[in-house]
């Protein structure tokens, strides 16, 4: 890929041409990705924020005591024990769509990295690929 | 731009025509240059494209207001039917309820209690008799019953389903901003063309009338 950018300098240096244009495309759509992606994990953090609040609450909480646990919209009055098995349980499922998320937001950040790389060495100042 | 040429065209997975790359503006507009024409017809082509995204945004929301809803529906039918296989397997099973075998039994008499939202901000408890049936809302103001495990694999396909056809649109969405982008380049091109043209022609004017006055 960073044969072909340099040949290209060769002409024109500021002409885009259709694999400039390809490249680019496919930056600013990465860079849409990871956009979401990010939002998604900042929302499955704060998840897991409440759910570990809530594990540290329920260890000080009465063990005989029926335990409001939400299931969907409603709360459901569990026992205590039931309650610790579905948090665990809860928990594990978020962390791993949280650990998804995060290995494919670091794919795309890889991907783009190239993508600049190939990119800043053809446009230089004439691009600006950062925030 | 002729119709057969249309539909010549790429599409993407979903019949979204590709926009056409201008490379070079001089062989796109050809020996009889018309460069606003060009633009307008650029432009048509651009606020096409606009119109889907906005179409296929709207679609998006409302599909991610619908997944969490799915979802949400089906972990408490879930939860419903663990509940009862639950109970009838406490007694040889222990596997998943070793450590509170004496609570299983406790609870399977009582009937569960939940505390729900009646309205906003309005909570009401309800008491759940053990049920092998569940009410799902098929939107439409129908409601029809289904046994646990006939609504769970209801709402599992339609979870999967609502799931796909996100992801398509998403696709799709990502597939428009390309174009759009390509549509935007190229209506800079012919418009930068232009301006460099005009230019050039008015440059050359200046130039010969200039010689001009200056033989007179």
């Amino acid at each position: 890929m960073r044969m072909l950018a340099q040949e290209d300098e060769n002409d024109d240096g500021a002409e885009v041409n259709w694999e400039d244009q390809q490249r680019i495309n496919s930056f600013s759509k990465l860079n849409a990705r990871l956009k979401a992606l990010e939002e998604r994990i900042t929302g499955l953090k704060q998840e897991k924020e409440a759910l570990d609040d809530l594990s540290t609450e329920l260890e000080l909480a009465d063990e005989d005591q029926l335990v409001m646990y939400r299931v969907g919209e409603a709360f459901l009055h569990i026992p205590h024990p039931r309650a610790l098995k579905r948090l665990e349980r809860d928990q594990a499922e978020l962390d791993k769509d949280l650990a998804t998320l995060v290995a494919s937001s670091e794919d795309i950040e890889k991907e783009m990295k190239e993508l600049k790389v190939t990119l800043y060495s053809k446009f230089g100042r004439a691009i600006n690929l950062d925030e | 731009m002729s119709t057969g040429e249309v539909e010549k065209q790429e599409r993407n997975a979903r019949g979204i025509p590709k926009a056409p790359f201008i490379s070079n503006v001089d062989e796109y507009l050809g020996a009889d240059p018309d460069a606003e024409s060009a633009l307008k017809d650029l432009q048509a082509v651009l606020a096409k494209y606009r119109y889907m995204d906005g179409n296929l945004t709207t679609r998006r929301r409302s599909l991610e207001e619908k997944i969490p809803d799915i979802k949400k529906t089906l972990t408490m039918v879930e939860f419903l039917q663990e509940r009862r296989e639950g109970k009838s397997k406490a007694g040889e099973d222990g596997d998943d309820l070793d450590d509170e075998d004496d609570l299983g039994d406790e609870v399977s008499k009582k009937p569960l209690k939940t505390t729900f939202e009646l309205n906003d901000t309005l909570y009401a408890e309800a008491e759940l008799e053990d049920t092998d049936t569940v009410f799902l809302w098929l939107g439409a103001n129908v409601m029809l019953s289904y046994k646990i495990p006939a609504a769970i694999s209801l709402l599992r396909s339609k979870l999967s389903a609502a799931d796909a056809s996100l992801q398509n649109v998403i696709s799709d969405l990502e597939f428009l901003r390309e174009q759009i982008t390509v549509m935007e380049v190229n209506i800079a091109r012919v418009y930068n063309w232009d301006v460099k043209t005009r230019r050039e022609k008015r440059e050359a004017a200046e130039a010969s009338s200039g010689k001009k006055e200056i033989q007179a």
